[in-house]
C-alpha cells in the first residue's frame, strides 16, 4: 500500500514536528503566563523599593504556596466537568478537626495532620458519592454541603478558635529554607510534582482525566466512571485539607473564619489559578503547572499591588477583572490555535 | 423555475473531500430523494444548504435567485424548511407555541395571545391531519406526532422548499404512511419536498426524482425515479450491483458458545433473548431503528439491569454489572456513536488505544509510563494501518476512518474474545469500510467471536455468518446467510413483518 | 379520580405548600406566640426580602445558567442607594431609580459577556461577584452608610395593613410581575425556552444573545430590589448586603420545584420555597436553638429539594414510557 508512506507513525520529520512544538509552546497558556510574571515581577522589582527584601519575597512564596494548594484542590474536580464550591468549608471543618487534635485531644503533629487530611477526603468523599448517585449536577449538590459542612463546623465550635497550638504550628509557618523560601512554597512544590507524575504516569490519573473528558465513552471502555468520579472528590478534598492546614500554620491559628462566610473566600483563588492555568473547565484536561504558575501571577498582582498601597478591596475588584480577562484570552488563544490547526 | 437548486458545490474539510463538485434540483409539486451511503455527503449538504457549513465553491439559488444563509435561521426566514433527525422541539410547550415559537410577540415585552397561536397551529394541524389540541404540551405527543409538529413548523413559515432528514427513522409503517399522504398532498400544493432516507422502498413509494451521492460526488444528478429500478439505484449508491458477496459463506464452528444469553429479559425493555455466539463466528444482530440492538448490547455490557433469564460466558453462568466487568470476562463493545461513547476525542490516540489496557499495563503500585502503553498498542495500530502523524495527535483530529480504526483497536490490544461492533461504518469512507470489513473476518478467523450490529443490508449480508433478527425488543428469528441477498433480505424482512402483520 | 389527585400532587406549589402548612400549624401547637401578630410581621418582612432574592436567581436558573454574582449587585446598589441620598442628597424616589439602573446595567453587562463569548455562566458571574464586591468595598472600605431617610426607614419597618409589613407590596408587585412574565410575556416564554432546549430556540429563530441578556437584566434588577428592601428594613446600608444570598436563592427555587437544567419554573413553588426557610429559621430562634444550625438546615433543605425533584422526574419519565 503505498499510503504507508503516509502512515507517519514513523514519518515526519523531525524538525517539522519541532518547529510546530516550538509553535505550541509559545502559545501555550503556561507559557504566557510565565512572561507575565517574568514582566510583573521585573517592573515591580525595578519600581518598588521592597518589593524584592527577603521577607517580601518570603511572604509572597508563602502566599504562592498556599493559593496554588487551593487552587490544585479545585483542580482536581474541575478534571470531572464538575466544580466543588465546598473546598472553602472542607479547608475549614479539617483545619478546625487538627487545631481540635492537636490543642485538645494531644494528639502528637505527625498523626493529627494526617487525620486532617484524611478527614478532608472523607467530605470530599460525601460529596463524591452524593454527586455520582444523585446524578445532579454538582454545583447544586456542594452548594448544599458547604452550607451543611461549615454550619455544623460552627455550631460544634460556637464560632471559636484553636489558638493555643503546638508551637511548631506557627514555627512551621515562619520556617524558610534556602534563604527566604517559605516551608510552605516547599511542601507545595512537591505536591505539585506528586500531581505531575500522578496524572501522567498512573492509572487511577489517567481515569480520571478519561472520565473527565467523555465519561459516557470512559465508561464503555471498561472504566467505572463513577468509583474516578469520587476519587476526584476525595482528592479534592484532601488537598483543600492540606491548604486549610497550610493557612493555620500562617495565622499559627486554627480560625472558623479563615476562608470567610461558608469557606466562600476561597472560591476566587480556587478557580481563578486552575483557570489562569489552562485547565479546561468542561473536564478532561489539566495542567498542574499551570496552576501553579497561575496563582504565582495572581500573588505577584496583589503584593505588588499592596506595595502600590492599591486598597486591597480594589484588589479584590482587580482579581476579578482579571478571572475575566483570563476566560476571554483562553477563548482566543483557542480560537487561534484552532485557526491553525492546532487542536 | 426550479424551487432550489445547488450548483457544483464542494467543500473540504481538514483531511477529507466531503463534497465534490455537486449538484442537485428541486422543483415545486415534486418529492426529491436525496440518497446516498452513511458518509456520502449528504447530511454536509444539508448543513451547506442551510447555512450551518460554508461551502468552498459552487451555489445555491432559490426560485433563480442566488442565495447564501449564514445560518438555519435564515435559511427559515428564506423559505427553506428544514425538519431534522434529533427533535427541535421544546417539549415543556405546547404544540401552538412550538409552532408559533418565533412570532410569540412583536416585541419582547409583548403579551402572548394564547387563543391567536392557537387558532394560527390550529391551521397547520388541520392541514397535515393531526387531531391534537393545540394547547397539549409536546412532551404528550408520540414520536410520530412531533415529527408532524415539526414539519407543521417548518411550513408555517412560508416554506415553498421542505427538507426532511430521515424522517421515518424513528416511525412505524403505518406512521409513516400517513406521514407520506400529507407529504402528497403538500407536493400536490405545489410544495418542493427534499427527502432524505435509507429505506428504498419508501423513496420508489413517493418520490418523483433522484439524486444519489456516492464519495461526496453526484453518482446521478436529478434523474427520474420512474426510469430507474432499484437495482440501479443500489448500484448508484454503493458503485456496484447489489448481488451475492465475494465472500464464500462461512460454515458454522462446531466450539461451544463464549456468550450465551437464555431467556435473558432487561430492563431496558427486552423479553425472551436467546442467543449465542461462538469463537471465530460472526453472528449478526439487525433490526429497525429502535428494534433495540444497541440497548441490547449495552445491556449484556452491564449499562442495565437484568430482570430474568441468563448470561452465560465460557459456559460459565455470570452476572455483569459493569463495563469493567464485561472487559474482564473479554467482553468489548465498539460503540455506535463514535464522537460520544466510543472515543476521547480530546485525547491523545495513544490515550485512547490505551484505555482498555492500562489497568493490565501498570505496575503494582499503579505506575506506568507511555512507553510500556505504546509497544503494547503501538504494533495493533500500525497493522490496522492507523494514519496519525504520531501517537500523541489529538484523536479528534483524525478523519472518521483512522478514528474508527482506534476504537476497534483498543479491544484489540484488550485481547477481547468477544467484540461486539455496532454500525461499524456509520461517517467513514469506503475503502475504510471495506478494511474494516476483512478485519472482522480475520478476527473471526483467529477465533474471536464477533456479533456485528448495523442496520445496513448489504454489509450484513456481506459480513455476518448468521442474522438473528430483532425488534420490539425480541429476537424474531434467526437467518442462515448464504450470501445471497435477496434470499437472505427477505427471510429478515418476512421475520420483522410477520410480527407486524400478525 | 384517582388521577386527578397525582395531577394535583404534580403542581410545584402543593408539595411545599403542605408543608409549609403543615410546619405552621406544628409550630403554633408548641409555641403560641409564634402567630402573634408582631411574629407574623417579622416573618412576612423576611419572606417578601428573601422572596424577591429568590425570584432574581429563578430568572437565571429558568434560562439553563446560574448567577452567584445576585448578592453583589444586591450589596452593590445597596450602598449606592444610599451614598447617593447621604452624599449628594438625592431624594428617595430618585435614589431608588438610580438602584433599579445600576442593578439592571450590572446585570445586563454580566448576560452581555456571557452571552457574546458563549463562557460559562458560573465563571463569569464569580467574576462577577469579585469585581461589583470589590468595587462596593472599594467605595464603602467596608463601614456602612448610615444617611437614611426616615421615609425608607418606615417603609422598611412599618405596617401597611395589620401584621402585614409594607416590604410585602414591592414583593407581591415582583410576583405578579415574575409569574406574568414567564407565563404570558414574550420575553419569559423565550428564557423557558432556551432553557428547555437551546437548539431549537436557536433554529427557530430566537435570538438567545438577547434572551440571555435580557434575563440577565432582570436578575440584576431583581438582586436591587432587594438590595433597596433590605436598606429600608436594616434602617443603614450596610456593604455586607448580599452576602448570604447565594445558598438561600438556590434553596427556595429548588424547593419550588425549579428545574435546575433550565426551562421548568415555579413562581409560586418558589414563595413557599422561600416560606418554608423563612419558618424553619424562625422556628430555630423562638425554641433558642443554635443560630447556626440555620446554615445545615438550608443546606439540608437543598439536597431534600433535589432528591424530591429527581423522583419526579423518575416518575414523569417512567409515564411517559408507558404512554
Amino acid at each position: 500500500m503505498t499510503d504507508a508512506t503516509s502512515n507517519i507513525l514513523d514519518e515526519a520529520t523531525p524538525e517539522h514536528r519541532r518547529g510546530s512544538g516550538l509553535m505550541r509552546l509559545a502559545l501555550s497558556n503556561e507559557f504566557g503566563l510565565a512572561l507575565l510574571i517574568a514582566l510583573a515581577f521585573g517592573i515591580f522589582a525595578m519600581t518598588l523599593p521592597g518589593f524584592t527584601s527577603p521577607f517580601s519575597l518570603f511572604t509572597i512564596g508563602r502566599q504562592i504556596g498556599i493559593d496554588t494548594m487551593i487552587g490544585l484542590a479545585m483542580m482536581a474536580v474541575i478534571v470531572t466537568g464538575g466544580l466543588d464550591l465546598s473546598v472553602g468549608a472542607i479547608g475549614v471543618c479539617a483545619a478546625m478537626v487538627f487545631g481540635y487534635l492537636a490543642q485538645i485531644a494531644g494528639v502528637p503533629l505527625p498523626l493529627a495532620i494526617p487525620l486532617a487530611i484524611a478527614f478532608g477526603s472523607v467530605l470530599g468523599f460525601i460529596n463524591g458519592y452524593v454527586v455520582v448517585r444523585s446524578g445532579v449536577h454538582s454545583f447544586i449538590i456542594t452548594l448544599a454541603s458547604m452550607s451543611i459542612f461549615f454550619g455544623i463546623m460552627i455550631f460544634l465550635t460556637q464560632a471559636q478558635s484553636f489558638n493555643a497550638l503546638p508551637l511548631a504550628v506557627p514555627a512551621m509557618g515562619k520556617l524558610r529554607v534556602g534563604g527566604p523560601i517559605s516551608i510552605l512554597l516547599i511542601i507545595t512544590l512537591v505536591v505539585c510534582a506528586a500531581l505531575s507524575i500522578f496524572y501522567r504516569y498512573t492509572t487511577l490519573g489517567r481515569q480520571m482525566l478519561a472520565a473527565g473528558a467523555n465519561a459516557r465513552a470512559a465508561e464503555l471502555s471498561g472504566i467505572r466512571t463513577g468509583r474516578i468520579i469520587i476519587a476526584c472528590h476525595m482528592l479534592t478534598g484532601g488537598l483543600a485539607a492540606l491548604a486549610g492546614l497550610m493557612l493555620t500554620a500562617r495565622t499559627g491559628a486554627a480560625v472558623p473564619s479563615m476562608a470567610g462566610h461558608l469557606g466562600q473566600d476561597w472560591l476566587l483563588p480556587a478557580f481563578l489559578a486552575p483557570v489562569l492555568g489552562g485547565t479546561l473547565l468542561s473536564g478532561g484536561r489539566v495542567s498542574v503547572i499551570g496552576t501553579l504558575l497561575g496563582a504565582a501571577f495572581v500573588t505577584i498582582m496583589t503584593s505588588g499591588l499592596l506595595l502600590m498601597r492599591v486598597g486591597e478591596f480594589w484588589i479584590l475588584a482587580c482579581l476579578g477583572l482579571m478571572l475575566l480577562l483570563a476566560v476571554l484570552a483562553d477563548r482566543l488563544r483557542h480560537q487561534v490555535l484552532r485557526a491553525r490547526g492546532m487542536i | 423555475m426550479s424551487a432550489l437548486q445547488v450548483s457544483h458545490v464542494s467543500k473540504a474539510f481538514p483531511g477529507v473531500k466531503a463534497l465534490d463538485d455537486v449538484s442537485m434540483t428541486l422543483r415545486g409539486g415534486s418529492v426529491h430523494a436525496l440518497l446516498g451511503e452513511n458518509g456520502a455527503g449528504k447530511s454536509t449538504l444539508i448543513k451547506i444548504m442551510t447555512g450551518i457549513h460554508k461551502a468552498d465553491s459552487g451555489s445555491i439559488t432559490m426560485e433563480g435567485k442566488p442565495v447564501r444563509f449564514g445560518n438555519p435561521r435564515q435559511a427559515a426566514a428564506g423559505g427553506l424548511g428544514v425538519v431534522h433527525q434529533e427533535r427541535n422541539l421544546v417539549t415543556r410547550f405546547s404544540v401552538s407555541e412550538n409552532i408559533m415559537l418565533d412570532r410569540l410577540g412583536k416585541h419582547s415585552l409583548s403579551s402572548v395571545d394564547y387563543p391567536a397561536i392557537a387558532a394560527e397551529a390550529a391551521r397547520w394541524l388541520k392541514l397535515l391531519d393531526l387531531d391534537v389540541d393545540p394547547s397539549t404540551p409536546v412532551s404528550r405527543l408520540s414520536v410520530a406526532q412531533m415529527q408532524l409538529v415539526e414539519i407543521g413548523k417548518a411550513l408555517s413559515l412560508q416554506s415553498r422548499v421542505l427538507l426532511l432528514d430521515e424522517p421515518t427513522a424513528s416511525l412505524t409503517p403505518s406512521e409513516a404512511q400517513v406521514l407520506f399522504r400529507i407529504l402528497r398532498r403538500l407536493r400536490d400544493d405545489g410544495v418542493a419536498i427534499g427527502f432524505v432516507s435509507h429505506k428504498l422502498e419508501e423513496v420508489f413509494d413517493i418520490c418523483d426524482t433522484v439524486t444519489v451521492l456516492r464519495d461526496g460526488r453526484n453518482a446521478c444528478d436529478s434523474a427520474g425515479l420512474k426510469s430507474l429500478n432499484r437495482d440501479d439505484v443500489v448500484q448508484m449508491m454503493i458503485g456496484r450491483a447489489e448481488r451475492i458477496s465475494k465472500r464464500a459463506a462461512r460454515s458454522k464452528p462446531a466450539t461451544a458458545p463464549y456468550l450465551e444469553l437464555q431467556d435473558y429479559s432487561s430492563t431496558a425493555g427486552h423479553k425472551d433473548i436467546s442467543l449465542a455466539v461462538r469463537p471465530g463466528e460472526i453472528l449478526g444482530l439487525y433490526g429497525l431503528v429502535g428494534a433495540g440492538r444497541s440497548e441490547l448490547a449495552k445491556a449484556v455490557l452491564g449499562l442495565s439491569g437484568q430482570t430474568g433469564g441468563e448470561i452465560r460466558v465460557a459456559g460459565r453462568h455470570v452476572k455483569i454489572n459493569s463495563v469493567a466487568e464485561a472487559l474482564a470476562l473479554g467482553i468489548g463493545y465498539v460503540s455506535e456513536d463514535r464522537k460520544a461513547e466510543g472515543l476521547i476525542l480530546l485525547h491523545s490516540v495513544l490515550a485512547n488505544a490505551g484505555i482498555t489496557v492500562w489497568k493490565r499495563l501498570a505496575n503494582a503500585l499503579g505506575f506506568l509510563r507511555d512507553a510500556t502503553i505504546a509497544s503494547h498498542v503501538g504494533p495493533v495500530l500500525k497493522k490496522l494501518e492507523v494514519k496519525t502523524p504520531s501517537l500523541d495527535q489529538t484523536i479528534g483530529n483524525l478523519s472518521g476512518g483512522n478514528q474508527q480504526k482506534v476504537s476497534v483497536a483498543k479491544w484489540i490490544a484488550a485481547g477481547v474474545k468477544l467484540l461486539i461492533i455496532d454500525e461499524p461504518s456509520v461517517g467513514i469512507d469506503i475503502k475504510t469500510k471495506a478494511y474494516l470489513h476483512d478485519l472482522i473476518h480475520e478476527l473471526a478467523e483467529s477465533g474471536t467471536a464477533v456479533l456485528l450490529i448495523t442496520s445496513d443490508l448489504t454489509e450484513m449480508v456481506d459480513v455476518a455468518d448468521r442474522v438473528a433478527v430483532m425488534d420490539g425488543y425480541r429476537i424474531q428469528g434467526l437467518v442462515e446467510n448464504d450470501r445471497n441477498y435477496e434470499r437472505v433480505s427477505t427471510a429478515i424482512m418476512g421475520l420483522i413483518h410477520g410480527r407486524k402483520a400478525a | 379520580m384517582a388521577l386527578s389527585f397525582t395531577r394535583i400532587f404534580d403542581n410545584d406549589w402543593v408539595g411545599p405548600g403542605l408543608v409549609s402548612l403543615a410546619a405552621i400549624i406544628g409550630i403554633s401547637i408548641f409555641q403560641p406566640s409564634f402567630l402573634s401578630p408582631f411574629n407574623i410581621f417579622v416573618l412576612l418582612s423576611a419572606i417578601a426580602v428573601n422572596m424577591v432574592i429568590a425570584l432574581g436567581q429563578l430568572v437565571i436558573i429558568g434560562i439553563g445558567q446560574m448567577n452567584l454574582a445576585l448578592g453583589a449587585f444586591g450589596g452593590l446598589v445597596a450602598i449606592s442607594f444610599v451614598a447617593v441620598m447621604e452624599l449628594y442628597g438625592v431624594p428617595p424616589f430618585v435614589a431608588v431609580i438610580i438602584g433599579f439602573a445600576i442593578g439592571t446595567l450590572a446585570g445586563g453587562a454580566s448576560g452581555f459577556v456571557i452571552a457574546r463569548t458563549g463562557i460559562s455562566a458560573f465563571i463569569i458571574t464569580l467574576a462577577g461577584l469579585q469585581i461589583f464586591k470589590g468595587i462596593n468595598l472599594g467605595i464603602t472600605e467596608a463601614q456602612p452608610f448610615y444617611g437614611v431617610p426616615q421615609s425608607v426607614k418606615d417603609f422598611g419597618n412599618l405596617s401597611m395593613l395589620g401584621p402585614i409589613p409594607w416590604l410585602v407590596l414591592p414583593m407581591l408587585i415582583a410576583s405578579i410581575g415574575m409569574w406574568y412574565l414567564f407565563t404570558r410575556l414574550r420575553i419569559g416564554r423565550y428564557i423557558l425556552a432556551i432553557g428547555g432546549n437551546r437548539t431549537a430556540a436557536e433554529l427557530s429563530g430566537i435570538n438567545v444573545t438577547a434572551t440571555v441578556i435580557w434575563a440577565h437584566a432582570i436578575s440584576g434588577l431583581l438582586a436591587a430590589t432587594a438590595g433597596m428592601m433590605l436598606v429600608a428594613r436594616l434602617q443603614i446600608g450596610q456593604p455586607t448586603i448580599g452576602d448570604d444570598w447565594l445558598i438561600s436563592s438556590f434553596a427556595a427555587p429548588v424547593i419550588g420545584g425549579a428545574v435546575l437544567a433550565g426551562g421548568h419554573v415555579s413562581v409560586a413553588g418558589t414563595f413557599f420555597g422561600v416560606v418554608i426557610i423563612a419558618i424553619i429559621t424562625q422556628a430555630l430562634v423562638l425554641f433558642a436553638i443554635d443560630p447556626f444550625v440555620v446554615q445545615i438546615v438550608l443546606g439540608g433543605l437543598i439536597l431534600w429539594a433535589v432528591g424530591i425533584n429527581r423522583l419526579r422526574e423518575l416518575r414523569v419519565a417512567k409515564l411517559n414510557e408507558r404512554a
